[in-house]
């Protein structure tokens, strides 16, 4: 038996993963990371358009503040997320990208002066300030208020990811490659690490720790068609939930992005969109304004994609082999701002398309794009049932994304939540010692070899990859954009046919070194319980909720859903999850619920939040002379740890 | 941090450096000493006299009284190049594939790309190996016999001392060589690389290619030449050119061109 | 619309190192060609219907992870964003890059490579001073322009294509190569780099380093991210062939 000890273990070498290991490494604990593949690879890499920190460098962002940016994100969550760790997250943000920055990130920056934008398709003259020139600069993204997505061409997340692996090489930190996490070692609600596969040697080991992380992204590989690399199958999601103990939270909040590529699926960055680009219909027509007169493009994502399917319905739809799909028009930017700041989009349109988006449209249709559920935790990134165990980033239901997250503060989430969790982490390992029993380990360990060998020895049963086809289809086709609980209820029982047949799965090639059909075969059935998590409480959620859109319940429903989904798989041989719920309390709301902004409202109010908005009227006439540090310290005190509580300077503004 | 201060306690040598600069510089100069070399020995295509007074020229006939010249200043100028080609050959040497296991390598990943520059490369290996002894021969021929060029020696060289074959792949070598060298010269240090660099490279290549074919062209003329001359020069090898002797010879011609001519015109040189 | 379909032939490299008694040798598979088919997209197939043991590695499938380098009809490109359609004769042989550790069949473990290339460049900003910044303050300034040109020679995916490409990479294993050069030109450019050109030397300065490299320029020829590598190589030499 082959046991590595360390402690601090983190499931994931993207973003959030390594941010995790620094951190701890930082404090001086033994880490490992875990990985898929070369952590350079990870799909944060994939990340373009880029990352939201309140900085308010360019002139579109003056004015821009921590508040501003959280109310974004408020909102952007309709009000489904845990309003503590917006507010971590939003304070956190502007340093996390200026270390990001010390550490070699080649933000782009300010250039004073006058400057050709597109905004609402027409060409306008900004002027740049002079004394803001190279500092880190933004770009517009949906659902914001000001220019603040802060971005490196269209590469940020690659330039993030690059700088953050590079800086962990520099510290030493190992990450082990090729190894895939496939259960969790737990005791007594305890987490005592993970066993992991060599997926080239075929060896299980069980690596032993303190603390584990998982940061293993998300699960976007449950569609059919996403935009997500063909690694986002949610394994880290699925060991977890697989304890019985560990919950997941509100795993039907996937959301959809307005514009991948048809057929293929591929994003083009929401930047395209940011920088001035706009959608069109078969007839060549600007149809946004129609249904979104303020936002327009950039309205929320998951309102853009409705929209657009919507309009695809109306016959609006440009159709081709693929079924229909609109379009995207960037030719407006001019060849040189696309080759310069859109160059990767050009790339992509070139080989996977063979235009010249330069003069063409691009054929865009909304695609599954991000998985706000995940694993459910508290503000320290602790999980409240399965101690010891942490997660951060996509995989986390950390929960500042609520039901739908904005674009750009995804990366930032990776790695702010890297930086705090990591705090927590360590800290966890600096109070407590490792107290596990070789023979917890190896029962571990030997149960996940039975169920390898049982898999090799099997001569006859179900094929893994048509298996997760026909996953991938229903929920595809049922667990889409717009839902109803007709499909949903279809759903859910043809998944629990896919997750007894995921019992008998049989291999061709039965050998247990490197094997593709073999991991196949270990991660499907894995899938599917998730895809029934998301379809299952999808269908219980009887309300529409910013991604999760019902049509049978089109009203936002604070009165009954003011609550986070709560998924947990006691009994291995049950075909549906545990499904629990979890109140937000609007008493401690920084922001109480209100509109979005978009539509008609119709929300069903909650009963507290007219108590809370008169209460919160109360403290600000309580105290008159208050600026936004001592008001918000009143509203929404939050526990950021020491080393994040700073002020954050900005250009013009000092630390005000 | 970690490996800051590395520079304190062990220091590379920059004797790598210094060869490569030597290995460039060699390749440079002998690079454009070749087609001077390729000019002047190409004036026998303009006539014997042109190589004659070239190679006079050489021997610096100008500076001596009796239009003989120093040999020594031929000797001299041949044992610098000679020197330069056998430093730049050395440092050459240590770029070949040394071993089979590597030339196996080398030759499969050729096969397997089919890339140019590449293949240019490869080329120059294989011509480098041969000039090693062609143009050592070469050179030490032109070493040992300072005053002996002329272009009655040096055709007799070609044809009666059997030297053309040698002449011919030195040419082909030489030329191949030395503008695929002068070429990676360019891109290996950056040169010329004013506006797009990619645009320049293929303009550099082009204009390598259209180099080799000119200086190629040439030396073959050239060698023609010298093998026609050295045929009908067969009968009286070891003599040397001289301008009287050319006017006996050319008596019948002559006295048709003096008739020609008006009387004034016909005074002797 | 009705394109004519092809049967497209895969040639196909496999062996399996962990296999025992496995050779190397060439298999033929056959695929029926879609529109806007890429060889990711056809591996998958042959995986899923014909066998389920090939190996190869997909991650982004977007080309931007540099995962999926491979060999395809003698160039080493990324796999996932070559169309069917570019090749003409309906021939795709596939071979995986040479120069790396094999993993199996098309799969081969550039990662292990890359990691040890940035160990050996010191691939990050080396400056005393980077963690003792307050980050509560404004960030440092830096010239609009360095930073584009920074992040041009940051669009490196580690692919390894250009490492393959390298016929003096391939000879002489001990090569730093492109990919090194391309990492260190990044960090030579970065003011907040703090290495002077001495220390620059002590990773580069030799015939492993970029005196090695023979300008064969496969590395700028096969980079998918047409990366400089002519210009940056040359601007590398220049400084380090001066040092004193
Ligand atoms: C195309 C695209 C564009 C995007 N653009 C933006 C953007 O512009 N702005 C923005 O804010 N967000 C964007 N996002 C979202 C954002 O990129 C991701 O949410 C974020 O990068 C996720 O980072 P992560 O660290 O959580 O996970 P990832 O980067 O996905 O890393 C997951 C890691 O876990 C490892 N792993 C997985 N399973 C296992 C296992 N079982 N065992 C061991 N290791 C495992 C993998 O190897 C990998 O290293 C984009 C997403 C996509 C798909
Ligand atoms: C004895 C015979 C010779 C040998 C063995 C030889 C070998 C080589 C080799 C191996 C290279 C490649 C160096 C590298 O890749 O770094 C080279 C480069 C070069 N050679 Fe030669 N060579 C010889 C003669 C010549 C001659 C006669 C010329 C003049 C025409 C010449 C001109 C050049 C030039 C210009 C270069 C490029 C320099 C460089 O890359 O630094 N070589 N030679
Ligand atoms: C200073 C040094 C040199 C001198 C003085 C010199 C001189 C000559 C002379 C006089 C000839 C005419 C033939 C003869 O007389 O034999 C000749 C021909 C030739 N030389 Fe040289 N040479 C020199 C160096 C070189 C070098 C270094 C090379 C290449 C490696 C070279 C390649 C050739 C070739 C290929 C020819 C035949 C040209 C033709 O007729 O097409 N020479 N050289
Ligand atoms: S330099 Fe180009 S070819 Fe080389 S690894 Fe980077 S992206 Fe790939
Ligand atoms: S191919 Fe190799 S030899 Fe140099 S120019 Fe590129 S590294
Ligand atoms: S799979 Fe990522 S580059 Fe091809």
């Amino acid at each position: 038996m082959k046991v590595i000890y360390t402690d601090s273990l983190v499931i994931g070498g993207g973003l959030a993963g390594l941010r995790v290991a620094i951190a701890s490494r930082q404090r001086g604990f033994d880490t490992i990371v875990l990985s898929l593949i070369p952590a350079k690879r990870s799909h944060s890499a994939a990340a373009q358009g880029g990352m939201q920190a309140s900085l308010g460098a360019c002139i579109k962002g003056e004015g821009d503040d921590e508040d501003v940016h959280f109310a974004d994100t408020v909102k952007g969550s309709d009000w489904g997320c845990d309003q503590d760790v917006a507010r971590m997250f939003v304070n956190t943000s502007p340093k996390a990208i200026r270390q990001l920055s010390a550490w070699g990130v080649p933000w782009s920056r300010v250039r004073g002066g006058d400057r050709e934008v597109v905004i609402n398709g027409e060409k306008v003259t900004i002027t740049e300030k002079q004394d803001a020139q190279g500092l880190i600069t933004a770009r517009d993204f949906g659902g914001t208020k000001k220019w603040r997505t802060c971005f490196t061409s269209d590469g940020t997340g690659h330039t993030m990811l690059y700088a953050m692996d590079n800086k962990a090489i520099q510290m030493g930190i190992p990450v082990h490659e090729r190894k895939e996490a496939i259960a969790l070692i737990h005791e007594g609600g305890l987490c005592y690490g993970a066993v992991v596969r060599d997926l080239i040697t075929g060896e299980l080991a069980a690596y032993v720790a303190k603390a584990t992380t998982i940061a293993t992204g998300g699960y976007g590989r449950l569609y059919a068609v996403t935009t997500n690399a063909i690694i986002s199958e949610g394994i880290g999601n699925a060991i977890a939930l697989e304890t019985g103990i560990a919950a997941l939270g509100n795993m039907e909040a996937v959301q959809f992005h307005p514009t991948a590529i048809v057929p293929v699926g591929i994003l083009t960055t929401e930047g395209c969109r940011g920088d001035g680009g706009l959608l069109l219909d078969k007839d060549g027509y600007r149809f946004m304004p129609d249904y979104e007169p303020d936002k327009k493009e950039l309205a929320s994502r998951d309102v853009v994609s409705r929209r657009m399917t919507e309009h695809m319905r109306k016959g609006k739809g440009v159709s081709s082999r693929y079924g229909d799909h609109l379009w995207l028009d960037i030719t407006l930017l001019g060849r040189k701002h696309i080759e310069k700041n859109l160059r990767e989009v050009k790339e992509i349109c070139e080989y996977f398309l063979g235009i010249d988006p330069v003069k063409e449209y691009i054929p865009v249709r909304p695609t599954q794009h991000y998985s706000m559920g995940g694993i459910r935790t508290n503000a320290t990134g602790e999980s409240p049932t399965l101690k010891g165990l942490f997660s951060a980033g996509e995989a986390a239901c950390w929960d500042m994304h609520g039901f739908n997250r904005l674009g750009g503060n995804s990366v930032a989430e990776t790695v702010v939540a890297g930086m705090i969790v990591g705090e927590f982490v360590s800290d966890y390992c600096a109070a407590n010692s490792l107290n596990v029993s070789t023979a917890t380990i190896e029962h571990f360990i030997n149960q996940e070899k039975k169920k390898i060998t049982d898999l090799l020895m099997r001569n006859q049963g179900e094929n893994p990859f048509e298996l997760k086809a026909e996953m991938q289809k229903i929920m595809m086709d049922k667990v889409g954009i717009f839902r109803n609980g007709q499909d949903l209820e279809k759903a859910v029982e043809e998944l629990k046919v896919l997750n007894q047949r995921a019992r008998e799965i049989a291999l061709r090639n039965r050998i247990s070194s490197s094997n593709p059909e073999l991991v196949e075969a270990i991660r499907v059935p894995k899938m599917i319980k998730l895809a029934q998590c998301v379809a299952y409480g999808a269908l219980l959620r009887t309300e529409s909720r910013g991604a999760h859109a019902r049509e049978d319940y089109p009203e936002r429903n604070d009165r009954d859903w003011l609550k986070r989904t709560l998924t947990t798989w006691k009994d291995e041989g049950s075909d549906l999850p545990e499904v629990k719920y979890e109140d937000l309390d609007v008493m401690k709301m920084e922001m109480p619920p209100g509109s979005r902004g978009y539509g008609v409202d119709n929300t069903i109010h909650h009963p507290d939040t007219k108590k809370r908005i008169s209460q919160i009227e109360t403290i600000k006439e309580a105290n008159p002379g208050a600026d936004r540090y001592e008001l918000q310290e009143l509203l929404n005190p939050t526990m950021i740890p020491e080393k994040f509580k700073g002020r954050n300077e900005r250009i013009g503004r000092g630390f005000k | 941090m970690d490996s800051y201060s590395i520079e304190s306690n062990k220091k590379k040598s920059r004797l790598p450096a210094r060869l490569d600069l030597a290995q460039s510089g060699t390749g440079l100069i002998l690079g454009l000493f070749m087609w001077v070399h390729m000019f002047l020995v190409g004036s026998i295509v303009l006539g014997k006299g042109a190589f004659n007074f070239v190679a006079k020229t050489m021997e610096l006939s100008f500076l001596s009284d009796t239009g003989h010249g120093y040999p020594a200043a031929v000797f001299f100028a041949v044992l610098t190049v000679f020197t330069l080609f056998i430093i730049h050959a050395l440092l050459g040497v240590r770029k070949f594939p040394i071993s089979w296991k590597q030339h196996r390598i080398i030759v499969d990943q050729m096969q397997m790309m089919n890339h140019t520059d590449t293949n240019l490369w490869y080329i120059q290996v294989v011509t480098g190996f041969i000039m090693f002894f062609a143009g050592s021969v070469h050179l030490y021929v032109m070493l040992t016999n300072p005053g002996g060029i002329d272009p009655y020696m040096s055709a007799d060289r070609m044809v009666s001392g059997t030297m053309w074959p040698l002449y011919f792949i030195l040419l082909i070598c030489v030329e191949l060589h030395g503008s695929i060298g002068l070429y990676r010269l360019c891109m290996k240090w950056g040169w010329f690389k004013a506006g797009n660099p990619k645009e320049t490279r293929q303009k550099l290549k082009t204009f390598k290619n259209k180099a080799t074919i000119f200086f190629l062209s040439l030396g073959i003329i050239a060698l023609l030449v010298f093998i026609v001359i050295g045929i009908n020069h067969r009968s009286r090898v070891g003599e040397r050119y001289s301008k009287l002797e050319t006017a006996v010879e050319r008596v019948p011609a002559l006295v048709a061109e003096v008739k020609a001519l008006q009387p004034s015109d016909a005074t002797h040189q | 619309m009705n394109d004519q379909e092809r049967i497209l032939k895969f040639h196909i490299f496999r062996y399996n190192p962990q296999k025992k008694g496995d050779k190397p040798r060439m298999v033929t598979y056959e695929v029926t060609e879609a529109p806007g088919m890429t060889i990711f997209i056809a591996l998958n197939e042959i995986r899923e219907q014909q066998d389920p043991s090939i190996q190869f590695d997909f991650v982004c499938r977007a080309g931007i992870c540099g995962s999926c380098a491979m060999v395809v009809n003698g160039s080493p490109t990324l796999a996932c964003r070559t169309l069917t359609s570019k090749y003409e004769s309906g021939e795709i042989k596939l071979l995986p890059l040479p120069g790396f550790e094999l993993i199996g069949d098309l799969s081969v473990n550039t990662g292990k490579f890359m990691r040890a290339m940035s160990e050996r460049v010191e691939s990050w900003i080396h400056d005393q001073y980077a963690d003792e910044v307050n980050f509560d303050k404004l960030e440092e300034r830096m010239d609009p322009e360095v930073a584009d040109q920074i992040y041009e020679l940051e669009r490196c995916v580690e692919c390894g294509c250009c490492v393959s490409a390298c016929a003096t990479k391939r000879m002489r294993p001990d090569f730093l190569s492109a990919v090194g050069f391309m990492r260190l030109a990044r960090f030579a450019l970065d003011p907040r780099d703090k290495r002077t050109n001495e220390e620059f030397y002590e990773i580069m300065g030799d015939d492993d380093g970029v005196f090695g490299c023979m300008t064969l320029l496969g590395c700028e020829d096969y980079c998918p991210k047409d990366l400089p590598h002519q210009t940056q190589i040359a601007y590398l030499r220049r400084k380090m062939a001066f040092v004193r």
